[in-house]
């Protein structure tokens, strides 16, 4: 059993922030640098699976520069075998990451392909999907639960308002892991020692096209205005949202 | 981050007669047990608040004269040249920091018992301290007036002297001149004695006195008690305060406005088991209506929100702080910056209050290791040198208090790496449970600072759900390893008083109970009537005789000792206590030691007569007996496993801190892991280092020669 997880190190804004030069950035000086949350679980739930199936492999891919490995170097401590890091100090779009991932996945021939469901600081929850098209396979997003059969998986997708929906796909497959799904466990200090000493196998993506978009300007919205602050009693406020009704209607 | 402009207000200038005031946060008198005699560490301890940002800071009460010698317990004192000197210092090291330095000039007649310098102090009647034992005052005549006023004149120039800003003429917590303005104290026939006016004179003669010798220099400053909350006899504020305040308000520069007397100043100094913060609003804003002058009065306040109120809403000008300053020296600055989730909250245990009621130690603080520290040990509470050991990982087991303090500031220190690895799902320890007691929410505020703290530092990783056994501190990879593993009050009524169990104690029963099993880990209490057994003397057995009492029960609290809970005495919870557990109806049984726990009841000796048995009924009994350490994790990896075992893993320093090690006050749990981290490369980090003593040191050649 061989489970290919991909990851992100993701970027935290702190209390203040600042843009580069240009303004098309957040000056990285204000900003906090951490294994995005999802990956998290979808590394724990892929040494689940490994553990319980007594042998297998799982290994940590990421695209990034040599800080990113920082992230990679927390799955390993908590378990992961061996990881990946495809070399880049751009600015990728979610596509050009996927295209980036593709080829080193490709290469493992995995059981099982895992992402988190999306990165706490993009938030476009593309990579994975893209990833699976590359790959040619089935992909579930947003997976809550998963029981893992001969040929195929049960997993739990989470829908809106609630629902679940239970479905079959045949493996290998990409999977986007949800938070929750499982506990993940910390790694203790001698994890991460040895963790340093786990291999990271670097390499150079081929061309992974241009960027289907630019970022052009970033900055912080201007505030509104006309915003009207109700306070006082329940019945105040009742009252005053009964009076802005009639005046808009009248 | 810049400073919210809400709270700009806060730092505006203002006048003090002569002088100015940079912004609005004073540092109210308040004891530090450091008194003139160890003036580095008055001097250290003062300034540390003036580098927080803190506009003026006061002495303590400081003695005019040796006939107000309040030894055993500890003032400032300015009776002659060298206390000057000594003073001196702290004056100017407030001036480096751009901040004003106040004397508050203290008389305290008949309340100061003068058992260092043996001197008869003087009142205004011949009737004995309500507050210490056994000392009269000799009765004033009108030369005693003239003398005393004197002393007020003379300590007053010394205050210039020594670099004072602000001279106080002090009265509240019933001293001498508030006395004379107090029929409680005052029950002269004379000119100072009847009509207000009458008992006015003394206070105003000696204020246009002080005023006419240094108000040139100093800005002139009446702390006055605006109510004692004892009916007719004591101070009362439309009656005595408000016309006082009238008849003087043209010479004085600076009011200082608080209630109570002296005897329950736990009514000013409020713990916040009882009182919200800013509890004396209503009588600061009483004088502010009628004075021209700045108003300054305390409330515990913290939260600059609050301190924005005080201010907006006509009650005060200048938001006056003690027990915050101490919890933390740099409320301002961190207002100032923005960093208010950087403020550490005082949570108004009082155990600060606690050793100046004991007598003059010096003072601690369960939120603030530092403070009281600033020059013995050269702690500052925001700084922290690299440690030189810094490459090391850290294991911290158990996220008490203790270990949550250790585990941060070893993070403060650089640390590599620290995991502070928590059994329960949360931080806390004790503290997750203690706050929900009546009245002592508060008190969570030593977790939530710690929390922040934390979670912002890059190198401590809080684990969670995590029980470590020996063979888990082994092989978790850790260089360091410090057991906060807490403590537990005794299943068997093991006690201090018999140095021994209770035949019948066992909480294993369904019927026995310790503190933990009822608050913690949701054990019903049986039956109607409960006897809580308390041989601990502290909060815990009247927290839940309250507790229970609320919930409907019939509680009886039974001591060994003569008097229950008397460290809350020192803390000045105690006659609101005794009023809460009165209303409550709870019994309380003094001087009796259980012999024997059954089925239905227990059985008691008179402490003083062993023979005299009583039984009494009950459904439950409640064991508050004792603490022991929770050392079973340490005993292993130390006598099991073993020094040379955990050496061989990696593991080259091993210590334990907190209740673990022996129990104790939660502020000696905070200061026994902070001071392990502070000193975590030192040679011996089990063993404190030395801290500096203020002490005479003999010149035996010159003595002998």
């Amino acid at each position: 059993m061989k489970i290919v997880v991909a990851v992100k190190q993701v970027a935290a804004l702190g209390d203040e922030v600042e843009f580069t030069e240009d303004e098309r950035d957040v000056d990285p000086d204000y900003l906090d640098f951490a294994l995005n949350e999802w990956d998290t679980y979808a590394t724990e739930e892929a040494l689940r699976l490994c553990e319980a199936s007594g042998d297998g492999e799982v290994v940590i891919v990421s695209v990034g520069d040599e800080d990113a490995e920082d992230a990679m170097r927390r799955c390993l401590a908590m378990g992961a075998d061996r990881g990946i890091r495809i070399e880049s100090e751009e600015r990728l779009d979610p596509i050009q990451v996927a295209r980036a991932l593709a080829e080193v996945v490709q290469a493992e021939s995995p059981d099982l392909v895992f992402a988190g469901v999306q990165s706490a600081d993009a938030v476009q929850a593309a990579t994975g999907t893209a990833l699976a098209e590359l790959l040619g396979l089935p992909r579930v997003a947003v997976v809550t639960k998963m029981e893992l059969g001969d040929g195929k998986a049960t997993v739990n997708r989470e829908l809106e308002g609630g629902l679940v929906d239970v479905l079959e796909v045949e493996t290998p497959a990409l999977l986007t892991i949800q938070t929750g799904i499982n506990e993940p466990r910390y790694a203790t200090l001698r994890a991460i020692k040895q963790a340093e000493e786990k291999e990271i196998d670097v390499r150079q993506p081929s061309d992974l096209g241009t960027p289907a978009y630019e970022v052009t300007k970033m900055f912080v919205p201007p505030k509104g205005e006309g915003a009207e602050m109700l306070n006082g009693s329940a019945a105040d406020v009742a009252q005053r949202i009964k009076e802005i009704v009639e005046e808009c209607t009248a | 981050m810049a400073r919210d402009p809400k709270y700009d207000i806060l730092f505006e200038p203002i006048q003090l007669g002569p002088k100015t005031m940079k912004n609005r946060f004073y540092q109210i008198p308040h004891c530090n047990g450091f008194g003139s005699e160890k003036p580095m560490s008055q001097a250290y301890f003062r300034a540390m608040k003036a580098e927080g940002g803190y506009g003026a800071c006061c002495t303590e009460y400081c003695s005019i004269h040796p006939e107000s010698d309040d030894t055993h317990r500890v003032s400032a004192r300015l009776w002659d040249d060298d206390d000057v000197k000594n003073l001196g210092l702290m004056c100017d090291m407030l001036h480096d920091h751009g901040a004003l330095a106040a004397a508050e000039l203290w008389y305290g007649g008949p309340h100061a018992p003068c058992m260092e310098s043996r001197a008869v102090p003087r009142g205004p009647s011949q009737i004995p301290s309500d507050f210490e034992h056994l000392t009269y005052a000799k009765e004033m005549d009108k030369d005693d007036i003239r003398e005393v006023q004197g002393f007020y004149v003379e300590a007053a120039k010394r205050a210039r002297d020594a670099g004072f800003d602000i001279v106080y003429v002090y009265g509240s917590h019933s001293y001498l001149p508030q006395q004379f303005l107090t029929p409680y104290y005052n029950k002269r026939t004379d000119e100072y004695g009847g009509s207000l006016e009458n008992r006015a004179r003394f206070w105003r003669e000696t204020i246009e006195q002080v005023k006419a010798a240094v108000g040139d220099d100093c800005a002139i400053a009446v702390r006055m008690s605006t109510d004692m909350f004892m009916g007719e006899a004591g101070t009362q504020l439309e009656r005595d305060c408000l016309p006082f305040v009238q008849l003087v308000d043209d010479i004085v520069d600076v009011w200082d406005i608080n209630v109570s007397g002296i005897s329950e100043w736990g009514e000013d100094a409020t713990p916040s088991r009882f009182y919200p913060s800013g509890r004396l609003l209503p009588w600061q804003k009483a004088v502010k209506d009628v004075s021209k002058k700045p108003v300054l009065g305390v409330g515990r306040f913290t939260s600059p929100d609050l301190m924005l109120e005080a201010i907006n809403g006509g009650s005060l000008d200048i938001i006056a702080t003690c027990r915050p300053s101490i919890s933390d020296p740099f409320l301002p600055l961190k207002i100032d910056e923005g960093r208010l989730d950087d403020i550490r909250e005082c949570i108004g245990c009082n155990i600060c209050i606690s050793r100046w009621e004991i007598g003059g130690p010096p003072l601690i603080c369960t939120q603030n290791a530092t403070a009281g520290e600033e020059y013995r040990r050269g702690w500052h509470p925001e700084k922290f040198d690299p440690a030189t050991n810094a490459d090391n990982d850290v294991l911290v087991v158990g996220a008490g208090p203790a270990g949550m303090e250790c585990a941060m500031v070893l993070g403060k220190r650089g640390m590599r790496r620290v995991h502070l690895v928590e059994a329960a799902d949360d931080m806390g320890g004790i503290m997750r449970w203690i706050p929900q007691l009546p009245g002592l929410g508060e008190w969570a505020r030593v977790v939530n600072y710690r929390k922040i703290q934390i979670d912002k530092l890059k190198n401590v990783e809080f684990i969670p759900n995590t029980e470590l056994d020996a063979d888990g501190v082994r092989s978790y990879g850790a260089e360091i390893v410090v057991v906060a593993t807490g403590g537990y009050w005794a299943t068997d009524g093991l006690n201090g008083a018999t140095h021994d169990t209770i035949p019948g104690a066992d909480a294993s029963k369904p019927n026995i109970l310790t503190p933990e099993q009822i608050m913690r880990d949701g054990k019903e209490v049986p039956g109607n009537r409960v006897v809580i057994i308390d041989n601990d003397g502290y909060y815990m057995g009247v927290s839940l005789a309250e507790k229970l009492a609320m919930d409907g029960k019939q509680v009886t609290i039974m001591t060994h000792l003569g008097h229950i809970a008397p460290y809350m005495d020192f803390t000045l919870e105690g006659p609101n206590m005794h009023r809460r557990l009165h209303q409550l109806k709870v019994e309380i049984v003094t001087h009796q030691v259980p012999t024997q726990i059954a089925n239905g009841g227990l059985t008691s000796a008179y402490a003083y007569d062993e023979e005299h048995l009583t039984e009494w009924e009950a459904d439950a009994v409640v064991l508050v007996t004792q603490r022991r350490s929770n050392e079973a994790l340490y005993r292993e990896l130390k006598d099991k496993i073993g020094a040379a075992a955990l050496q061989s893993e990696g593991i080259t320093g091993f210590y334990r801190i907190g209740d673990c090690e022996a129990p104790r006050l939660t502020a000696d749990c905070v200061f026994s892991g902070h001071r392990l981290a502070r000193e975590i490369d030192s040679d011996n980090p089990d063993v404190p280092l030395p801290f500096k003593r203020e002490r005479a040191v003999v010149e035996r050649e010159a003595v002998l020669a």
